[in-house]
């Protein structure tokens, strides 16, 4: 460059505007990678790397075992924040880029989320149908989508009740089997200060697990529109139960499980109990001088619905950007179906639920000392992940994050003199709103 | 339709920033003098006691993050704050900081140190030439230049970072070095410093001495405009180094590979893991503490070269 | 860039500068193209564009269409966004009057003659301003969480409850946030505005017998002037970028919502919702609000000194 006229100048930048405006114009995620034809796996003796971001600790580990087997497949791990805390935003901004890894941790609940903006490969396409048996058929029916199956089960989180057995029992209290039940106990433990669980506004999937533990179905497909029965007579009568537990104080509502504050009050034995996930294990170990504190028994029931409800899980979905789909897949079902996958997950990630319908794995058959001793996995976990268990009729939706964020709005309303059933009633019409804004089509249940 | 719109304000707000700095310059002819009403005892202690309780307000959270970043974890939550525990786990914690994910934490450390030098240095020079030319040439354009840039002052940063990552990634630039540098060194602030400082010192006569001896317009620049800028060029050039060092949106929305993270983001990402995984909380105390020192010691340092900006134009 | 040999033998002479400034303004201006302007035009395109996703999944055809104003019309007909306005609106009015205030008050202090040891205290006040945000709302949080807190404890123990995340006064908290990072800065610009009062002005004050007080009320507060509006401004604006210190508190304040600043809204909209297009009208709005208030801001002063 020798010179640089003001008319060059001018000239150059109005040419880069140019090009901006049409390049910006396009906006991301609107083409989609399951119309175009399938990528061939690999040639055999080419080495090929495939990348996977989850927020997993410690995940390059449970690789390594898969490399050490394959040496022409290898995976590569990179530690994101968990879904909407950080890493969801991460993936959505890799796709939008062009990039990101060939596979990522998305919660179950998040798929169609990330199928919305054609982010998620269709395993379908390559096969994937034929491990369809080795999974649990209610983590199965989570990951398939109107013809489509769009991640591999990774882990879940089947409910039960952990609690402190000496904080009840100084109120003459055993773990409670139904919900009425539940909140004597809740009561009587309020009584000596303490809390049997808390709610947190902010974050509505607990509430979604209760509701599906009833037997609410939230939203469905049929006949090619979406049909919303969130405000359906037995959510309502979830919602008026906590309505009720909060309004007489039997539910902290200053913070949610596993919060800072809540460790910190459950280090200072202000917690009885809380309803929470298998993975939920793991974290109560963070609580100071907790060992041999805590029991696990199995949820309180509803009159109606099921005996236990999933809170959490989540897949390793293959994203759109990948350049071997198969082997990506491939590696998926090893890790989440195979023993020394499975063992190498709970050993180096202590991961939630195993999602293989045959094998929990090992270190989850014995007993264990945090826990007193008891075989609370066999005994408690096992049963409430079976089939049998679960609402199988429960599927997520291309907005259930801004779905839950909608109820939250509600709930905090409550501090403020609003109601859960408010809450849930107006969410019903955002919702649809919503949907229909992003050109979706839906309907509301007719009763 | 925006550029236009933001043209037409920002150079009307141009126009009362100079009215504002001409009227400053007016008012500071000569320097601060003791002007003091006479120094009883009694307002000196009632004035040093707000002081110091001001000064506890600030320390407060540095002295608290010093005292955490020795304890250990369960001391954290089972101890006062405010006092050290028993268990006296600094070094510990230090190491761990340090080699936790094969040394990420020092690695951050030179990340911002990388985005936040380079990216001052070069945004102080550009800065310092484009007010320069703005100060020292009339010409055709430039009324409508400096307005432009005028209105780049108050354009939120937050607002152009989502556009931005939108247009990076269709570059391929997103996720990589370059996403956090480029966009760190332009200054429009800076360039606003620069010509005001410039119209202050820059005397046309010293030019014109220049040009006598046959030095080109960009030799002149080099020689003698940079010499005379060099105090506003030292506040422009802290300026930016910590709004680099202190941002978290733009390396937030941009990043996603975590050997690129500056040491905020790192930091947070590492906050954020402390609810499931609690050993974390010795690592992200200790953390922070090691952020906040070289950065407290360069602060204390550097707050004399500190001269607040506007006024660079009148203190000389 | 350019090449300076190539321009010293063309540049001699002096009346007509030529290209001399344009070529150093060109890597400015190169910059700020690329990263001010272009971006903006970016913005305004997509936040006119509008994309619909027919059927369940959108698998019934994707369709990119001229908008008009319906991502403006959605981005305000969300309750979430525009309370997130105006929520920072009643955060501006309290935390800038209140933060310029403490920055005034001890910068004059500062400047008193009674003050003793003005540097220590000015580096201290200075100090949390090479704290990131983030790492300062990290500091702070730890001193906000019930359990981990010695304020709380404290508090507890001369039987005063505290809640510092509450729905009522995390607001607050965020707030002393800011105002902990940035007084000291803004305390710092006013410092030297008023060191650049000449010292005849004080003088004459004296002569006239003005107290203290009376000096800085007649005297000291009129001349530093511009260095507040200066400030304010910025505060103003820094206001509307709230999104760090909010960020980062809501993993342990549940009453912080994932829309809570409008930042926070727009970066939720496009990156957790996916919703770039309406997310673009957000920016576009939030830096017209900016701009509204920062001009107005200038306007009143100017009209009101004149």
């Amino acid at each position: 460059m020798t010179t640089m006229t003001r008319r060059n100048l001018l000239r150059l930048g109005a040419l880069a505007g140019a090009g901006a405006v049409t390049a910006g114009c396009a906006t991301p995620g609107t083409t989609s990678v399951n119309a175009e034809p399938t990528v061939p796996a690999a040639p055999a003796g080419e080495t090929i790397t495939l990348t996977y971001w989850a927020w997993l600790k410690d995940l390059q580990k449970v690789c390594d075992v898969w490399n050490a087997q394959n040496p022409h497949i290898q995976v590569q791990a990179s530690w994101i924040q968990g879904g909407n805390a950080g890493g969801y935003q991460k993936l959505y901004s890799a796709l939008a880029a062009g990039g990101g890894p060939d596979l990522g941790q998305v919660e179950l609940r998040s798929l169609p989320e990330f199928m919305l903006v054609n982010g998620l490969v269709d395993l379908r396409r390559y096969g994937v149908d034929d491990y369809a048996d080795r999974y649990n058929e209610a983590l199965w029916q989570q990951v398939s989508y109107v013809d489509g199956v769009y991640g591999i089960p990774q882990d879940s989180g089947p409910m039960a009740l952990y609690y402190r057995p000496d904080l009840l029992d100084a109120v003459g209290a055993a773990p409670p089997q139904t919900w009425a039940q539940w909140a004597d106990v809740a009561r009587a433990v309020r009584d000596t200060g303490a809390h049997l669980d808390c709610f947190n506004y902010a974050d509505a999937s607990w509430f979604a697990a209760m509701a599906q533990q009833a037997g609410a179905r939230w939203l469905r497909v049929e006949d090619d529109s979406w049909v919303i029965a969130l405000a359906d007579e037995t959510t309502l009568e979830v919602a008026r139960f906590f309505d009720a537990a909060i309004d007489e104080g039997l539910l902290t509502t200053a913070y949610g499980q596993f919060s800072t504050p809540w460790f910190a009050a459950a280090a200072n034995n202000d917690i009885a109990g809380l309803i929470s996930a298998s993975w939920g294990d793991a974290l109560l170990q963070g609580v100071s001088g907790a060992s041999g504190l805590w029991r696990v028994a199995p949820m309180p029931r509803w009159e109606t619905g099921y005996a236990s409800s999933f809170l959490g899980g989540s897949s390793a979905a293959v994203m759109a950007n990948s350049r071997h789909p198969k082997e990506a897949m491939e590696f998926a079902v090893w890790m989440t179906t195979r023993p020394e996958g499975i063992n190498a997950m709970i050993e180096h990630c202590g991961i939630g639920w195993s999602p293989a319908s045959d094998y929990i794995g090992s270190a989850r058959e014995g007993g264990s000392e945090f826990f007193g001793g008891q075989p609370y996995n066999t005994e408690v976990f096992e049963p409430a992940a079976a089939p049998a268990a679960q609402n199988l009729e429960w599927s997520w939706w291309p907005i259930t994050q801004q779905s839950f964020n909608i109820l939250a709005d509600g709930f905090r309303a409550k501090a403020a003199g609003g109601t859960l059933v408010d809450a849930v009633v107006a969410a019903q019409g955002t919702i649809v709103r919503t949907f229909r804004n992003k050109g979706l089509t839906i309907r509301e249940e007719t009763a | 339709m925006t550029t236009a719109a933001s043209t037409a304000t920002g150079a009307a707000a141009g126009a009362t920033s100079t009215g504002e700095v001409q009227k400053l310059r007016r008012t500071a002819s000569a320097g601060g003098a003791d002007h003091s009403a006479g120094r009883s005892p009694a307002s000196t202690i009632l004035v040093t006691g707000i002081l110091v309780l001001v000064a506890i307000y600030f320390l407060v959270p540095v002295y608290w993050v010093i005292v955490a970043a020795t304890k250990t974890t369960d001391d954290l939550f089972a101890t006062n704050g405010f006092w050290f525990a028993d268990t006296f786990a600094l070094f510990s914690n230090l190491q761990q900081v340090l080699t936790y994910d094969n040394g990420i934490f020092v690695r951050w450390f030179a990340n911002s140190l990388l985005y936040a030098g380079v990216g001052a240095v070069l945004a102080t020079y550009f800065a310092a030439a484009g007010g320069y030319a703005l100060s020292a040439y009339r010409f055709r354009g430039s009324n409508l230049v400096f307005g432009t840039i005028l209105g780049g002052v108050l354009v939120p940063g937050t607002a152009t970072a989502l556009p931005l990552f939108l247009l990076f990634s269709q570059l391929g630039l997103a996720n990589t070095y370059w996403a956090v540098l480029i966009p760190s060194l332009v200054s429009p602030y800076g360039l606003f410093l620069c010509r005001i400082y410039a119209d202050a010192s820059v005397s046309p006569s010293l030019l014109e001495a220049a040009r006598l001896d046959g030095a080109s317009e960009l030799r002149i620049f080099h020689s003698v405009g940079l010499r005379v800028l060099t105090p506003a060029l030292v506040t422009v050039f802290l300026f930016q180094l910590v709004g680099i060092w202190n941002n978290y949106f733009l390396p937030l929305v941009m990043l996603s590979d975590q050997r690129l993270y500056p040491i905020t983001l790192g930091l947070v990402n590492w906050r954020s893991q402390t609810d499931r995984l609690p050993e974390f909380y010795q690592l992200t105390t200790a953390g922070v503490l090691l952020s906040v020192i070289p950065l407290a010691i360069a602060m204390i340092v550097l707050q004399r070269f500190w001269r607040g900006g506007l006024t660079e134009g009148s203190v000389k | 860039m350019s090449d300076p040999t190539t321009v010293r033998r063309r540049k001699r002479s002096v009346s007509s500068p030529g290209a001399a400034p344009w070529l150093l303004l060109a890597p400015f201006l190169a910059v700020f193209a690329f990263t001010f302007v272009l971006p903006i035009i970016v913005a305004v395109g997509n936040s006119f564009t509008r994309v619909t996703r027919l059927g369940v999944f959108g698998e019934e055809g994707v369709i990119t269409e001229f908008a008009w104003f319906a991502n403006y019309a959605q981005a305000l007909e969300n309750g979430n966004f525009i309370a997130s306005i105006g929520r920072m609106l009643l955060f501006g009015v309290v935390q800038v009057t209140v933060m310029i205030t403490l920055s005034t008050v001890l910068a004059l202090l500062l400047e008193s003659a009674s003050a003793r040891w003005p540097g220590v205290f000015r580096a201290i006040y200075f100090l949390p301003y090479g704290i990131p945000g983030v790492v300062a709302t990290i500091l702070w949080s730890f001193l906000y969480v019930p359990g981990l807190s010695p304020i709380i404890d404290v508090a507890a123990w001369v039987g005063w409850d505290v809640d510092f995340l509450g729905a009522g006064s995390v607001l607050w908290s965020i707030a002393n946030i800011v105002t902990w990072t940035y007084a000291g800065y803004n305390m710092l610009i006013i410092v030297a505005q008023l060191k650049a009062i000449p010292g005849e002005v004080y003088e004459a004050a004296r002569v006239d017998g003005a107290g203290p007080l009376r000096m800085a009320f007649a005297i000291q507060l009129p001349l530093i002037r511009p260095a507040l509006v200066l400030t304010v401004v910025f505060s103003i604006i820094g206001t509307l970028q709230l999104f760090a210190e909010p960020q980062v508190l809501a993993t342990v304040a549940p009453s912080i919502d994932s829309e809570y600043t409008p930042n926070l809204s727009a970066y939720t909209t496009a990156f957790a919702y996916n919703d770039y297009n309406v997310a673009a009208a957000q920016a576009v709005l939030i830096a017209l609000v900016a701009f509204a208030l920062s001009f107005t801001f200038l306007r009143l002063t100017n009209r009101s000194s004149s």
